[in-house]
């Protein structure tokens, strides 16, 4: 087990800069999740820290050891690629085993480490099947069992369930997240599934654009997001979010007075952006009216895209709804849960 | 059904002329092969007295250009092999050094490769005997090896690295993070996935050389070096060839290609990649 600090890091494709500065601590036995969209560079600094991309500039360390200059096989890292990347000529218990044929250990110790981890991962019946004769999540579990075999300091996942369907993914996360409450072993995980990253993650960072919006703990980036676009990106359905005016300790926008938190700083008359989350509203009370046009019922909950303005806004209740499209709703928006966010720099007020 | 039928129709109508194109002269050396001497010209397509007396005298070397039968097929075998073992060696080891390791000039030999095919065999011909009598090659097997190489490594190279590069790159970078180096890399993970191509190309380089002549008849030309391709050609020498024996031969020799073709013909269709990444 080790931690791992990123220090500055910065990254070139050529002429093209896709990590800006980056730094980041993660402590022995975390489980860090990184997620963005794509081409933020999450899966590029994942990489650089399993030594298979250079480095252009700062600094990575492992357990306080700089690996800039160390290769991938001297880190003491596993890896789960999200196209599992099994050696498809090796049987199950020989892909497990691999890494510690490459270190010529003795056949018995290699045999007990797989038998283990196979153990821990359900795959004892599979041991002497190839990897072609498995389903998708068995040999995900086989890419997980080939790098709990190694032991390693730190788990790196990159987009791991990406390739499962929805069902089997919610399992796999679950297997996931049991595995390391077992083995503690330092974790960084890659996504862009924000459902993943709020489910599994100790903290997680918000990539974007090269660089990291926000770090915390799961529920402190849902309740506070530090910008717009944590707070969309994180939450589903995403925030709502549009223009308004502070003016009387309430945002006049979409034709309405919407309130805000209590102790809010905002100068009188400034345009800010006014964010309440799907779920934050009260209905059929308040004095804001707006017109239903879609209604999704889920089953334990109720999803409503409610036009307000020229705004629609998304509306999720508990429960069952009898609204219909065409119908007239009064919302009261739950002032302890609004957002405002500057209009410029997009950073929370 | 109708429009299934017809489309097998169309298919029919090319693949039976294509047939009989590629097979009626390979029944014509058949032809002449099992037939006697005087009614080998005949134009029967089945001779009145068929006979396997041609292939006895093949075999017994009883026949003044067939005296060094036997040694001279060793010589097709023995030339073909180490060809194919050498090129597959050296296609093999740029393949893997240009597109899995991406050395430094990979482009640069690649260009090379290709560029080679723009001069024809023939013309390298005299170029390639002199360079041969400098090294005191000539008349010993291994200048028809090395000849045969230099222009089977070229195309081997070709295809070995567009096969390379459809292995996928996470298996590598997986290898060195579990702690391959690149020797470990190429012998566990590069070579048992690349099986299927190198048979293929071993194949073709071994083909190729079997059936050679131009190079052989130049660079060997003693009875006991030469392969039986160019012991073939010694046949037409006379004016009255042993047509009916020249062909019995032929057919021996065409063969061993064929037993080779159709043993490793399931290597010459991929397979052995699935189930590494997700498709």
């Amino acid at each position: 087990m080790a931690s791992v600090a990123f220090s500055k890091i910065e990254k070139n494709f050529g002429s093209t800069k896709v990590l800006h500065g980056i730094s980041l601590e993660i402590a022995d036995g975390e489980f860090m999740v990184l997620v963005g969209p794509s081409g933020c560079g999450k899966s590029t600094l994942l990489r650089m820290l399993a030594g298979l991309e250079d480095i252009t500039g700062g600094e990575i360390a492992i357990d306080g050891r700089v690996v800039n200059d160390v290769d991938s096989k001297d880190r003491d890292i596993a890896m789960v690629f999200q196209s599992y990347a099994l050696y498809p000529h090796l049987t199950v218990g020989d892909n497990m085993g691999f890494s510690l044929r490459l270190r010529s250990e003795k056949k018995e110790l290699i045999q007990n480490r797989v038998e283990q981890a196979a153990k821990i991962l359900n795959l004892g019946p599979y041991l002497h099947r190839f990897p072609r004769e498995l389903s998708g999540g068995q040999r995900q579990r086989v890419a997980m069992g080939r790098a709990i075999v190694r032991d390693p300091k730190v788990f790196l996942f990159d987009e791991p369930l990406s390739n499962l369907d929805a069902k089997l993914r919610v399992a796999m996360r679950a297997e996931i997240k049991a595995l390391h409450q077992r083995l503690k072993t330092t974790t960084v995980y890659v996504t862009h599934d924000q459902v993943e990253a709020m489910t599994m993650a100790d903290r997680i960072a918000v990539m974007n654009d090269g660089r990291i919006e926000q770090l915390g703990r799961p529920l402190e980036l849902y309740d506070r997001p530090a910008n717009l676009f944590v707070a969309q990106f994180i939450g589903s359905p995403a925030m709502n979010v549009f223009d308004g005016i502070y003016k009387n300790n309430s945002v006049e926008a979409l034709g309405a007075h919407w309130p805000v938190p209590s102790g809010t700083s905002v100068q009188e008359g400034q345009s800010v952006k006014y964010g309440i989350r799907p779920v934050h509203f009260d209905l059929g009370t308040g004095g804001i009216t707006g017109e239903v046009v879609v209604v999704e019922p889920m089953g334990s909950e109720t999803e409503l895209v409610v036009k307000v303005g020229d705004q629609s806004l998304v509306i999720v209740t508990h429960g069952r709804s009898s609204a219909g499209p065409g119908d007239k709703l009064s919302l009261a928006p739950n002032a302890k849960h609004a957002h405002l966010f500057d209009v410029a720099s997009g950073l929370r007020l | 059904m109708n429009r299934r039928l017809l489309s097998e129709a169309k298919l029919w109508l090319v693949a039976i002329p294509v047939l009989l194109w590629t097979l009626i002269p390979i029944y014509h050396i058949f032809l002449f092969s099992i037939s006697t001497k005087d009614s080998a010209f005949s134009g029967r397509l089945w001779p009145e007295h068929p006979t396997l007396r041609n292939f006895g005298t093949v075999f017994k070397q009883e026949h003044f250009y067939l005296h060094h039968f036997w040694n001279q097929i060793w010589n097709s075998l023995w030339i073909a092999v180490a060809a194919g073992a050498i090129t597959l060696a050296i296609a093999t080891c740029a393949a893997f050094s240009i597109s899995r390791l991406r050395v430094r000039g990979g482009r640069t030999v690649m260009n090379a490769a290709l560029f080679t095919y723009f001069i024809p065999a023939a013309f390298l011909a005299v170029p390639m005997y002199k360079a041969m009598g400098t090294y005191g090659l000539l008349n010993s097997r291994w200048s028809l090896v090395l000849a045969m190489v230099t222009i089977a490594a070229p195309y081997a190279i070709w295809v070995l690295k567009q096969a390379s590069d459809k292995l996928p790159w996470e298996l590598d970078e997986a290898a060195r993070i579990d702690g391959a180096t690149p020797m470990q890399l190429f012998r566990l993970v590069y070579l048992p996935l690349m099986v299927p191509s190198l048979v293929a190309i071993f194949t073709y380089a071994l083909l190729l050389t079997w059936n050679e002549y131009l190079y052989a008849f130049l660079l060997l030309s003693h009875e006991n070096t030469i392969p039986l391709a160019v012991g073939l050609g010694h046949f037409l020498a006379s004016d009255d060839s042993p047509w009916e024996i020249l062909m019995a031969t032929a057919l021996v020799y065409g063969l061993p290609p064929a037993a080779i073709y159709y043993a490793f013909r399931r290597y010459m269709v991929g397979g052995l990649t699935s189930g590494a990444v997700k498709a």
